[in-house]
């Protein structure tokens, strides 16, 4: 069974959603924060804080994805006050556990993507602290 | 012709999994609905239909429940 596979929270951690682990949703909007945003929700999976999962799922309205964001405990990455992720969970009467808005991160919004390490670091670190 | 409804229990087969399969064919059974079960255990395809948490419960291809064993009576309202 691959790692990912394993991550699904079944009989043999906490099946039936007891202490199931958090979802995150990044936003993966076009711009660094939002290539920010998704990176974190991967490094934050990495780590073994969640699960990387669908925000486009979600905002498709796609049953599985809808249900599984209002079960869990979800963390949603947006990259700007655009608030895109925030906005669709709000479409279908949910609300992040946790959130968080990279440009609030001390990282300001624009069009480069060539070299985001710094800017990545920065924001890993500021999310760590708080969650 | 009557048209059975397809209720899916998503789920790797634990005890929360198997009650949930029970009360969805007792709910289809006292609402007097023609339906066959199918048991989703493979982990790949439960994760297809977007689910990360289990029980989840689908009918006809929706799904309408994550993460929790619907009552009876839940159930006979979706059906």
């Amino acid at each position: 069974m691959s790692k990912k596979e394993a991550s699904l929270t079944t009989e043999n951690d906490t099946c039936c959603g007891a202490e199931s682990k958090a979802v995150i949703l990044g936003c993966s909007g076009g711009s660094n924060v939002g290539q920010i945003a998704n990176n974190l929700m991967i490094e934050l999976d990495k780590s073994g804080v969640g699960n990387a999962y669908c925000l486009a799922g979600v905002g498709a309205g796609l049953s599985g994805f809808v249900e599984t964001a209002k079960a869990a405990r979800t963390i949603v990455i947006d990259g700007c006050p655009v608030a895109c992720g925030k906005k669709v969970f709000k479409n279908y009467g949910i609300t992040p556990t946790q959130y968080f808005v990279v440009t609030e991160m001390g990282i300001e919004k624009n069009h480069v993507f060539e070299d985001l390490r710094e800017e990545m670091a920065q924001a890993l670190s500021y999310i760590m602290e708080k969650i | 012709m009557s048209t059975r409804q397809k209720i899916q229990i998503l789920g790797t087969g634990c005890p929360k999994c198997i009650k949930l399969t029970e009360h969805a064919e007792k709910a289809a059974k006292e609402a007097g609905v023609a339906y066959e079960i199918e048991k989703v255990t493979d982990i790949r395809k439960i994760m297809d239909m977007g689910v990360m948490i289990t029980p989840a419960l689908a009918i006809e291809g929706e799904v309408k429940s994550v993460g929790k064993v619907l009552s009876i009576e839940e159930i006979k309202k979706l059906l």
